[in-house]
This record gives structure tokens, sequence and C-alpha cells, in this order.
């Protein structure tokens, strides 16, 4: 229990100065020894689940999500739920209810989103262990501006029960972690077929934790990594220069590299922004004001109930999203929006296809630039959306992901680098990452805090 | 892609969102940049490629009945209820 007290410790002494949680468990209820975070979009039962929105104010769902109910039967105890861009819909954690969750290496500096605040509890050193989600990106690109391990499972590797949906055909729950051990170690608990959710694969589990730590010249002598031209050939600077030695230390363990293209690559956002906010006007049409969460005291007809509950308890961010899906379904649009942009997400998947048929990995940097300033992009959301260009691609195509960390930048920022594998690929994946990590170690340093 | 104030009165109505004139202003504005940026999928060859993933079949389970949710943490949550009801304003008959 030492573990769960030293966690609370934490949390009390830093979570004012970083918003990360917005629901801390009381000591009287603890069960479990080691500590964990989950994001407020998963369900946890006796635990409020807001999705740092208004509408859900109060929510405490009965049951736990799937991946919890591993979790606790594991020995995991819940510290508390995390801050993020409400429902998942943000790149900065700056769209919640709750204020922006701010970045353990300069608290004037997003963690990124949507996971950000489990991205920041873990770098704080606040819990060991995350959960969060990916729709587009969500959990390695604030591992990375926060300089730790986010794993994106292989769509379908963990089951959904439980995890608000916003896009149901991209979700995953996604794990942070400082090492790639840990993530390893959490994979193996939540990963496997769920009957409650349909889309859960019955792919068999692997043991993602053994050979781990076989020695980094095993883990890639002769494995061959791809670097995506499409997301390299614009990078320039600091975030250019570290991608190009994390691409050395990989050589010098032996791996083979080389330039592959992803020809639908910059696509990817246009493509994620119809597919995901279309099926996230479906999923948010549940915010009605009837059964759960907010209901407008003005609503004087049932109508007026969805309407004004709605307008009131979405944020700017949850209604633009949910009207760009709604007009992309919308009769006289249909074929010209969402019917392409499914086209053109199958053309992407074949690209990949393609790519994995000569590559064991693609490796991209996780994100285009290091953490910006809270504030920064929040009057232009297109700018805002830009982030998720190299992240988005393994949620539209459903390959599994990482982000570890790669270094720091001149304003001690942290950098990451991504590996892509295919379908169900985590142990190869996880093996090439730990080898990356076990040269470079970058997980040792903490932020100033 | 333009998007005009009546049309973002048409999407905000099916959305059951409700936006005042400012508010469909500032949203079509927003609407518009968003949507000229993914007009460029429009310029992408997508010839062979359809829209639906190759198929594979969609899992079935038995129709057993499982155990309801708990009754009670239902109630908790919800907004207006009455002897196991969610309550709402009546629908039939006009106000």
């Amino acid at each position: 229990m030492s573990e769960v007290f030293d966690s609370l410790r934490a949390i009390e002494e830093l979570n004012p100065k970083l918003n990360a949680f917005v629901h801390v468990c009381g000591a009287g209820n603890l069960a479990g020894e080691i500590p964990v975070a989950i994001k407020d979009n998963i369900a946890t039962a006796g635990i409020p689940t807001t999705c740092a929105s208004r509408i859900l104010r109060g929510f405490v769902s009965p049951f736990d999500a799937t991946a919890v109910e591993r979790l606790r039967k594991w020995g995991a105890c819940i510290v508390g739920k995390t801050n993020l861009d409400e429902f998942a819909m943000g790149s900065s954690t700056e769209h919640s209810a709750f204020g922006p969750a701010k970045n353990p290496w300069d608290l004037k500096r997003v963690p990124g989103g949507s996971s950000g605040g489990s991205a920041a509890a873990v770098a704080a050193r606040m819990v060991p262990i995350a959960l969060g989600s990916e729709t587009g990106g969500s959990v390695r690109q604030p591992a990375a501006l926060c300089g730790v391990v986010g794993v994106k499972p292989t769509y379908g590797r963990v089951s959904r029960w439980g995890l608000v949906a916003f896009a149901s055909g991209l979700d995953q729950i996604g794990i942070v972690t400082k090492t790639v051990r840990e993530a390893a170690e959490v994979l193996g608990v939540i990963a496997g077929h769920d009957p409650h959710d349909s889309t859960s694969s019955t792919h068999p589990v692997d043991d993602y934790t053994r050979d781990l730590d076989l020695g980094s010249h095993q883990d890639v002598r002769g494995l061959r990594f791809g670097v995506v031209t499409e997301a390299v050939e614009k990078l320039e600077g600091e975030v250019r220069a570290n991608f190009d030695d994390a691409l050395a230390v990989l050589r010098d363990l032996g791996a083979t590299i080389e330039n592959v293209s992803i020809p639908t690559l910059p696509y990817a956002i246009a493509v994620y922004y119809i597919v995901a906010n279309a099926e996230a006007s479906a999923n948010l049409s549940r915010f009605d004001g009837i059964r759960y969460g907010a209901r407008s005291t003005r609503a004087k007809t049932l109508e007026d109930v969805y309407v004004d509950s709605r307008g009131e308890g979405f944020g700017d961010e949850v209604k633009r999203r949910i009207m760009l899906g709604t007009f992309a379904l919308s009769s006289g649009y249909y074929d010209a929006y969402y019917a392409r942009a499914q086209r053109v997400r199958a053309k992407m998947r074949h690209d990949f296809a393609q790519a994995f048929g000569k590559f064991d990995f693609l490796v991209t940097p996780t994100t285009p630039e290091s953490a910006f300033e809270i504030g920064a992009k929040t009057d232009d959301p297109l700018s805002m959306y830009l982030n998720d260009i190299f992240t988005a691609p393994a949620n539209l195509v459903g390959c599994p992901a990482i982000a570890v960390p790669s270094g720091f930048d001149s304003k001690e920022l942290p950098l990451s680098l991504q590996i892509m594998a295919p379908h169900f690929g985590e142990a190869a994946m996880l093996r090439a990452a730990a080898a990356f990590e076990r040269e470079t170690n970058y997980w040792r340093r903490r932020p100033p805090l | 892609m333009k998007i005009t104030r009546e049309e973002a009165r048409r999407i905000a109505d099916l959305a059951r969102i409700e936006m005042d004139e400012p508010a469909l202003d500032r949203m079509a504005a927003e609407m518009s940049k968003i949507l000229t940026y993914i007009d460029q999928l429009s310029e992408v060859d997508v010839e062979g490629f359809e829209e639906r993933a190759a198929g594979e079949a969609t899992p079935m389970r038995d129709d057993i009945p499982h155990a309801p949710l708990d009754r009670a943490l239902v109630e908790r949550n919800a907004p207006a209820w009455q002897d196991g009801f969610f309550v709402v304003p009546k629908v039939i008959g006009g106000e």
C-alpha cells in the first residue's frame, strides 16, 4: 500500500500546479497495490466519469470498463481520473471543462491531448501507469510532449467496453508509462477478446514482456525500418536533427534503414477529420439530457430537452466536430465527404500494407514540434488539428504504434520517436522500442518540478 | 467549401444543438475554413478503392439474456425519475 500512499502524496503536492487529475480517490476507498490513473472518458464504477464535459457533470458509471476491471484484478489501485480534452476531442487538453492540464516540463505549455492529464501524471511521477485513449494519436502525442512512453494497440486488441465512444472504428484504449517494459506488462493485462465488445479481436495475446531484455543487438539487428518520406521531407531544425540522431542509434544497433513512401499520408488529417467527426456525431447523440448527465432547466418540450441540454452542456470544440460530422453524413454531401474519405482511407490501408511487405517497422517523429504554449493554437482549430499528422495514420489503418522518448530540444522540452508495426505486431514493436530506450535512457531525466 | 448561416442552421437542427445567430456565424466561418482544407481529398485517385473494408463477418452471439444494469445505479444518474421510468415533458397532446 505504500506505493499507493506515495502516489496520493505526490498528487496532493503536484496536482494544484498541473491539473492532471480531475478526480482523486479518497484514502478510504482504495484497494490494490499498484497506483494507476484512468483517463476520465473510461468508466470506473463508483468513481465519477465526466469526459471533462459539463454535460456529464456528476455521472457515475454503474460498471467498470473491461480494461479497468482487468487492471483491478491484477492488483491496480485506481487513485484518480485524469484530465482530457472534452470527449477526447483535442490535442492539448485545453478543451476541458476543468481547465487545461499543464506540461510538467514547462507549466506555460500544453501536455498535449487528448490524454494530457494521463501523460502529465506519469511524467511528473504521480503514478507509474495511466490509461488513456486514442482516436487520432491522443495517447502518443501527449506522451511525446511529456517525455514518456505511449502505446496505441492494434484496433481490436483492447476492449472498448467502458470507453466512452468518440469514433467507434478508430477508438482504442492506450497506455502511458515511463518505460517500455511497464507498458508491455500493462498491455498483457488489458489485451484480449471481450464478449462485451464485438470489435475486440480473438487474435491470441502474446507475452509482451518476454525477450524485452535479450540485449539491444538481438532486438533490432537485421530488422528493416522504413522512414516515411512524406513525414520527414518537410521537417527541419531540431526535430529533424533529433530524428536523424534516433535513426543513427537504430543503425548502430544493426537495423537496416531505408526510405519508404506512403503517398496518402499527407491526406491523413483530412480523412481523419471527416471520418472521426462523422462517427462522433452519431456517438454523441446519446447525450440528450434524458437518462444521465445535465438536463437544461429551461426545457419545456421534449425537443427543448435535447437542444437546450446539448447547447448548454457541450463545449465549442465538441460542437464544431459534431457539426462537421453531421454535415459530412447529410443528404447531398455524404458521397463527396464521408464516402470519399473512407475510400482514401482504404487506399491508405493499401499503402501501409505495401510498406509492411518490405519493412518490419515504419518510423517517423511522433509530432512535428515540441510542446507549444497554452493558448497558442486555440484560435485556429485547423492549426491544432495538424499536430496529429504523424499519429493519425495508425488510427486510420488500425496498426499498433508506440511513442518513445528520443531526447530534448534546446528549450529542454521532450522529443519523441514513433515506431509503427503491422497489425498485432506489438511484441516486436515493444522489443524494438525497448532496444532504443536501453541505448538512450532519456526516461531517466525528470521534469524540474 | 463555403458554409452559409442558413446551412449552419440546417446542420445545427439536424444535430439538435441550440445555436444563436452569432454562434451560427462563427460556426459557419470555422467550418468553411476546415472544409476547404478537407476539399483536397477530391484530388486523390480512389479508383478501385471502396468505402467498406472487405468483409469480416459480424460476430454473433446466442440470444440469451444476461443480468441487466442495477436499477438503483441507473436512477442515481437520472435527471428525472419516477417509479422506474425516466420522466420527460409530455410528447402527445401539446403543452
